[in-house]
């Protein structure tokens, strides 16, 4: 570790500290209202109290993203092949497809709920809605930027059309899918936490509404932190597993 | 021309199927297209809801004040860490940590916070909005030519100035694609906030006709607020080809 | 404008037209000509004079609009690997594929074995000069050595008849030397028939043992000169002082005619 980066560490981890320390302090002074803002240490121990049950959602609510990303990554990435590399299906699809990224899908969601009912479902189908779309998106745009020079040379040497998507547009795409399931991941968890709070589905969507309504927010607060811990972590390991494949990128 | 016919039938048969599936549907899971208009003009003669005028106007007030807020502390903070580098360095990363968690997470704590009133939505919308808004100007500020800075303070510009007359117009491009984006967040997240509970707004009146099954009212509210989304982002599209032009 | 010798490749009224935005233009016209075994075929001609496109055609990439091609005896009707082997000006390697792979790549897509082409690559890369970059990615290579490994990648097929559009176009003149050194060396040692694309009369005079100079658009061969002189050549003989005299007249007129 260099020492420039050292220093940002280190600032980093003062920064944590700090804020912390600062928080506690005003918590137990009452600087903050504890009903609203509870102290690092009441949160510290409503984690250790909440942790079974709050465990158990954190599970329930990944597996439905689970399989909510393994929904959007397939269909995204065949739907962003299919459409990116057939001129007609881009030109006439991606007015269609850019509209319907940019609508907010919550509109759907109460649709969805009437449909499917309070289970499982309406969380990965929407979780599923949600993460579609930027994948779709990302995979249409690599294809079309794939560099022309790569299919003319395996043509040359009498690549038939599936080896030219196998050995060319698939590798060649691998960077903007990773970029997408990336992104995907995050709006697949959005997207099931959403249902979760929308329709009191179990999960920890749910449980983070009911810690809310029930002023409970020093459970809120840890709960929160337990979530957004599971997401930066996953993220983090996106990130890495990205960073690995990519070692042949400038 | 073949294309914008295909398109064209390609809507169309959208359209047929949507039609046809409706009608042979149970009317409370479903409408066709020839129920919706029906209650789209009831809707926008304000028979179906009175309040339609003052729901879409609230709606419209909390997206403003939450895009101010957002467009005012995302420059801010962006052209902070941006010309501070060690605050970048040390803030950037953590700031980058935070947009990896999805938003909807903070919501509870905000209803907690601030109540189903106005007060959380407004909240949620700037803190969906302030992060792409934050992340673009740091980008921007980054990408700005060092040179100019030095430039312009070895003519006597002190740090405002600098900020107005070298960076902001440097900058100008991805920062309007910032702001379009934190735009579009900002919507998201007020509509989001007021479907998941609110009092009053587009989001309530559509959990209303939700909740008591009026599903061809439910159409025409949701088109109703994709007209107010479409409507925002046409804006600020307009907004950044003019900016586009301007500098170039 | 036959050879006398045996005609792997024959070019027999082709001609190619395109449909542009400002209407419709004659690439080539009525080109006829014949290539022999282990011949070093140049091409030159002034830009937009259709050479590329003969090029394309020979590698089944193009279709001509009348005439035909024939190789071999048999007419082109597609990129057809187990005879032609085509090298373009940007060398094209695959970014997410080592060196060595990229050398396989034509081997690997007529389905030979693993093990198999991956003799055949390695051996390839000590004559290549690329002993020692087997794992190195395009981004670490130079512009010479990248050139190399397209080339290599050519040869790894092993087919008769090598296609090579401009092939050092992009690189500076020092590397341009020695590449085409490099080339002419490998061609003795693998008898290979090579049609080769130049602007450059230096490099048609140095490396061919004919030049055909084609017209300005529509494309025409205009004249076909006969280098029987034995590599390594010396610029400053009388014989070859006498040839680039010739040859820059003919390619004056042309390039002449297209700047206008």
């Amino acid at each position: 570790m260099d020492r420039v980066t050292g220093r940002v560490r280190a600032h980093q981890l003062v920064t944590v500290l700090l804020t912390v320390a600062a928080w506690e302090i005003a918590a137990r002074r009452g600087w903050v209202d504890p009903l609203f803002v509870p102290a690092p240490s009441a949160t510290a121990g409503a984690l250790v109290r909440i942790a079974g049950p709050a465990l158990a959602a954190l599970a329930d609510t990944l597996g439905k993203t689970a399989l909510a990303y393994v929904l959007s990554v397939s269909l995204g990435v065949v739907a962003g092949l299919a459409v990116g590399s057939v001129r007609l299906l881009r030109d006439v699809l991606s007015p269609y497809v850019i509209a319907l990224y940019g609508i907010p899908k919550i509109l759907v969601l109460p649709w969805i709920v009437l449909l499917l009912g309070y289970g499982t479902s309406p969380a990965v189908l929407y979780g599923a809605i949600h993460g579609f779309f930027p994948i779709m998106v990302l995979v249409m745009g690599a294809v079309r930027d794939v560099d022309r020079t790569l299919v003319t040379v395996a043509q040359s040497f009498g690549a038939t059309p599936l080896q030219i998507y196998w050995k060319v547009l698939l590798p060649a795409i691998v960077p903007s899918v990773l970029a997408g399931m990336r992104l995907g991941i995050v709006f697949c968890l959005l997207g099931v936490l959403v249902v979760e709070m929308f329709a009191g589905v179990r999960g920890m969507g749910h449980v983070l509404g009911s810690f809310a309504n029930g002023f409970q927010a020093p459970e809120l607060f840890a709960a929160t932190a337990l979530v957004s811990a599971a997401s930066i972590a996953i993220v983090l390991a996106l990130d890495s597993l990205n960073e690995r494949l990519s070692r042949w990128r400038a | 021309m073949k294309v914008a016919l295909l398109r064209f039938g390609l809507l169309a048969a959208v359209l047929a199927v949507w039609e046809l599936a409706g009608r042979a549907a149970n009317p409370l899971l479903a409408v066709p297209p020839s129920a919706v208009l029906p209650a789209l003009r009831d809707l926008l003669l304000l028979r179906s809801y009175p309040d339609l005028p003052a729901s879409l106007w609230l709606t419209v007030r909390e997206i403003t004040a939450a895009y101010a807020l957002a467009v005012a502390a995302g420059l801010a903070t962006g052209l902070a860490l941006g010309m501070y580098r060690l605050a970048g360095r040390t803030w950037g990363p953590m700031l980058a940590a935070l947009y990896a968690v999805p938003a909807v997470v903070w919501y509870p704590s905000l209803m907690l916070f601030f109540g189903l009133d106005v007060a959380s939505k407004i909240a949620f919308g700037f803190l969906l909005g302030f992060f792409p808004i934050t992340l673009a100007v740091l980008a921007g500020v980054r990408q700005v030519n060092p040179h100019l800075v030095t430039v312009a303070r070895a003519y006597g510009a002190g740090t405002l100035a600098v900020i107005r007359r070298v960076m902001l117009p440097s900058m100008l491009f991805t920062l309007v694609g910032g702001l379009r984006t934190g735009l579009a967040l900002c919507v998201i997240g007020v509509i989001v906030g007021e479907i998941l509970g609110a009092k009053a707004g587009m989001g309530a009146l559509i959990n209303h006709a939700y909740g008591l099954l009026r599903t061809a009212d439910y159409v025409a509210l949701v088109l109703v607020t994709l007209a107010l989304v479409v409507g925002s982002d046409v804006l600020a599209s307009l907004l950044e080809r003019r900016a586009r032009a301007w500098t170039e | 404008m036959t050879a006398s010798r045996g005609e792997l490749i024959a070019i027999e009224g082709v001609s190619k037209r395109y449909l542009t935005t400002s209407g419709p233009v004659d690439a080539l016209r009525d080109v006829s000509l014949a290539v022999g075994e282990s011949e070093f075929f140049t091409l030159i001609g002034p830009s937009g004079c259709g050479k590329s496109t003969l090029l394309g055609m020979l590698g089944g990439l193009v279709m001509p609009d009348a005439g035909r091609l024939l190789v071999d005896g048999a007419p082109v009707a597609g990129p057809d690997p187990r005879h032609v082997a085509t090298v373009f000006q940007d060398p094209g390697l695959f970014p997410w594929r080592t060196a060595l792979e990229n050398v396989e790549l034509g081997l690997e897509l007529q389905g030979v074995a693993a093990a198999r082409r991956r003799r055949v690559a390695e051996e390839l890369l000590a004559p290549l000069g690329l002993a020692g970059f087997a794992a190195k990615y395009p981004r670490e290579l130079s512009g010479g050595m990248k050139q190399r490994v397209a080339i290599g990648r050519a040869l790894a097929i092993d087919a008769k008849i090598l296609l090579m559009d401009e092939p050092f176009g992009a690189l500076d003149e020092q590397t341009r030397l020695l590449m085409g050194e490099w080339l002419l060396d490998i061609w003795r040692r693998t008898r290979k028939t090579i049609i080769f694309i130049t602007h450059s009369l230096h490099e048609a005079l140095l490396l061919s043992t004919r030049v055909a100079v084609m017209t300005a658009r529509p494309g025409r061969i205009k004249a076909v000169l006969e280098l029987p002189m034995e590599h390594p050549r010396s610029m400053e003989s009388p014989e070859m002082v006498a040839l680039r005299a010739k040859l820059w007249s003919e390619i004056r007129e042309e390039s002449l005619r297209a700047m206008q």
